[in-house]
């Protein structure tokens, strides 16, 4: 069984298309720049060779129907038939209310998601146009939706509500969704397995750190708890967005500065975070290279960066009255092993000791990075959502 | 690993959808006044080439370095990255001839005296004349403006139907409605094509059949004449009167702040044209908007106008020589 995996952003596609049989990824690649000039689809050759196709693409779907033909062709390609791809499935960003599992998309799901753009501006509308496009290019094809907020539907109410009027959630579903929640979900099981331990009965706090970040506190198999909220700008400092912020500093801002609501957006959103307290950059190399060099700001964004991470997993400590397992994941959480052992320092008290050593060898694959006698299991366990998506899509189907 | 391969991506379209010609991928502007330079930076934001065309390298040398100035404040707003910067300049190049806009499927004509602030109908015929000589036949032309001219321009063309008259609102940055003006010969796909490049560039776009002001500043002008009227009769002060309509009506900016953004001149032969057009008395400029005009005090670009101002437009007082 061959199930393509669709990531649609506001002006890229990224795919992936997976033998089912051997969970391997046959093909994987992305378009970039829709609607834009200089648009070009790249795509990795399974000996890594690397290949980019210039030339215009206009919207989503042409975008789409390029990955088809590159699929198909004769030099790039690994199938003879469009038929051979037995069912696509798309991650969706915001699923609100709705939706806590993956679902099969039918003319009623697609209406639901429509009711979810709302919620969600930015990343929906792509996500339908993928949906869109599969149903006029592969109309027999079966398509999966699989949500960033599902699996934090399992949220109490009491974690989701803001401190808001009421009325306002009742009005305009304004409450704490989270988000990654195919990568916690992943993260959390895949360390189970890892350690064969029963993923019903654990307590597990994983931290998905890389440009977006957020910590999930998650309890039975269950998410109790995640950073992230109505939108992805609460919780831990990201590459470029604040995370957690004084509500009453945003309309102060907006008054000195006599910035509008987008303005505002786009302030918390793009100029924030690791790149705002830097003044450098968002990416964690040029930032290590700044530290290097004793730059006072870099040296102050990485700090500010870790110290919001263990200061989360106090917090869902808490939350869980204590914790089994805690799962490093994400671009930096597998590979920075600087920002693991800071978040991890001074933690002995809570069961969490760390094993330098081996943190420090540690790149990018599922290994245990605390010592024997560590209460906390620590873990890398680098993420697989396009992987996830795809299993996900085959149960549904195997239904 | 051996190094990136790139291909044409062309040969691997599947023929499932209908071919489309990429629309608006090179578009021309010519005459970069502060209209021009408007739609330069919005189109080369959009992510398409721009071609723009003035009289001399020195005021393509000034052109340039008012890009850059706007960007960069974009930029201390946080409204822009350095890099989104960088990738928007590549995108514009500068020309003093009219061959270089071959390839434009979008022409449009902002020319403007740079002393009075007018426009000359003859010129800008003749340039509609010469797009029309040079361009594909597909290629739209259009002007940029709020007055009747469009059925005039392109008169005498022979391509006629492929003129259009476009109104970017300069009140305010979030103010992203387009004015889609259709003439007497505008054909119905061009004005299509026009929604379209509206939707690229991110504006709202409005259809208006032709009509002095359009809506926008039919509406503004009238109110504009009301305010000054209001001031010569003592009614109440300059102050009181901008904020019955910021604070009662919710608006961004005054009434006479509104003027001084668009530009005096603008406001009085729009106003001139619609009390030809309408003999209605309330288009006609009153006699302050004409005292504004003769004394060159035409708003923010000349430093004064209904308020005075520095030299990065910020007011600094009203103007008091109004009342005497």
């Amino acid at each position: 069984m061959k199930i393509l995996v669709l990531n649609c952003g506001s002006s890229s596609i990224k795919y992936k298309l997976f033998d089912m049989k051997s969970n391997g990824v046959i093909a994987q690649g992305g378009v970039e720049k829709i609607g834009m000039k200089g648009s070009f689809l790249k795509l990795t050759l399974p000996g890594g060779q690397k290949v980019q196709l210039e030339g215009e693409i206009l919207e989503h779907r042409a975008g789409i129907e390029y990955i088809f033909g590159v699929l198909l062709s004769e030099k790039y390609g690994c199938i003879r038939s469009l038929d051979e791809i037995d069912a696509v499935g798309h991650r969706v960003v915001h699923g609100g209310e709705r939706f806590n599992t993956s679902v099969l998309i039918t003319e009623e799901v697609i209406e639901m998601l429509k009711e979810c753009i709302e919620l969600a501006p930015l990343h929906n509308p792509p996500n339908l146009k993928g949906i869109y496009a599969i149903q006029e290019l592969l109309p027999h094809t079966p398509q999966v939706s699989v949500f960033d907020t599902a699996f934090h539907q399992t949220m109490p109410d009491y974690a989701y509500v803001y401190g808001l009027p009421y009325s306002l959630y009742e009005k305009y579903g304004i409450r704490r969704y989270g988000f990654h929640g195919t990568s916690h979900r992943y993260v959390s099981k895949r360390a189970c397995e890892f350690l064969n331990v029963p993923y019903e009965s654990q307590r597990i706090i994983t931290a998905h750190i890389g440009n977006g970040v957020s910590i999930t506190a998650i309890k039975n198999g269950k998410s109790m708890d995640t950073s992230m909220g109505m939108t992805p700008v609460e919780g831990l400092m990201m590459g470029t967005r604040s995370g957690d912020l004084d509500p009453g500093v945003i309309s102060y801002i907006m008054e000195k500065e006599h910035m509008s609501a987008s303005g505002m957006s786009t302030l918390l959103n793009k100029f924030s975070g690791v790149l705002g307290v830097s003044g450098l950059s968002s990416d964690m190399r040029e930032i290590n290279a700044g530290i290097k060099e004793n730059n006072p700001r870099a040296i102050l964004a990485l700090k500010t960066y870790d110290y919001r991470i263990k200061k989360y997993i106090g917090a869902y400590s808490a939350v869980l009255g204590g914790v089994d397992i805690l799962v490093f994941t994400g671009g930096v959480g597998e590979n920075q092993w600087t920002t693991r052992s800071a978040v991890c320092k001074d933690m002995e008290y809570m069961g969490i000791e760390l094993d330098e050593e081996l943190n420090r060898s540690a790149r990018a694959k599922e290994v245990v990075i605390s010592k024997p006698t560590s209460k906390v299991k620590v873990l890398i366990i680098p993420t697989d959502e396009e992987l996830t998506i795809a299993k996900d899509t085959m149960k549904i189907l195997e239904k | 690993m051996s190094e990136l391969i790139i291909e044409p991506i062309e040969k691997y379209g599947l023929n499932i959808s209908h071919e489309k010609k990429a629309l608006f991928s090179r578009v021309g502007v010519v005459g970069a006044g502060k209209e021009g330079r408007t739609i330069i930076s919005l189109t080369a934001s959009a992510g398409m080439d721009v071609v723009f065309m003035d009289e001399s390298q020195e005021r393509i040398d000034f052109v340039f370095e008012e890009l850059n100035r706007v960007m960069d404040q974009k930029i201390s707003k946080w409204g822009l990255t350095q890099s989104e910067k960088k990738v928007i300049m590549n995108r514009i190049t500068p020309t003093l001839s009219y061959d270089d806009f071959a390839g434009c499927d979008l022409v449009i004509e902002c020319t403007r005296y740079s002393e009075s602030g007018r426009r000359s109908t003859p010129i800008r015929k003749n340039i509609f004349k010469i797009l029309d000589d040079s361009l594909e036949p597909d290629a739209i032309i259009a002007t940029n403006g709020p007055t009747v001219i469009i059925s005039e321009l392109a008169a005498d063309l022979v391509h006629k139907e492929r003129c259009v008259s476009l109104y970017f609102p300069v009140s305010h940055p979030d103010a992203r409605i387009l004015e889609i003006v259709k003439g007497m010969y505008t054909s119905e796909e061009v004005y299509n094509k026009m929604e379209i490049f509206a939707q690229l560039i991110n504006y709202r776009p409005h259809r208006i059949n032709e009509s002095n002001g359009n809506v926008s500043i039919r509406l503004l002008t009238t109110m504009l004449n009301e305010a000054c009227q209001m001031l010569l009769e003592r009614v109440s002060s300059m102050e009181s009167i901008e904020e019955t309509f910021t604070i009662i009506y919710g608006q961004r900016y005054g009434v006479f702040r509104l003027a001084d953004i668009i530009g005096i001149e603008r406001i009085v032969t729009i106003m001139e044209a619609m009390f030809n057009d309408f003999g209605e008395k309330h288009y006609k400029p009153n006699p302050l908007l004409w005292k504004l005009y003769r004394s060159n005090q035409l708003g923010i670009r000349t430093g004064k106008g209904f308020y005075i101002y520095d030299e990065n437009g910020n007011v600094i007082s009203e103007n008091r020589s109004l009342f005497n």
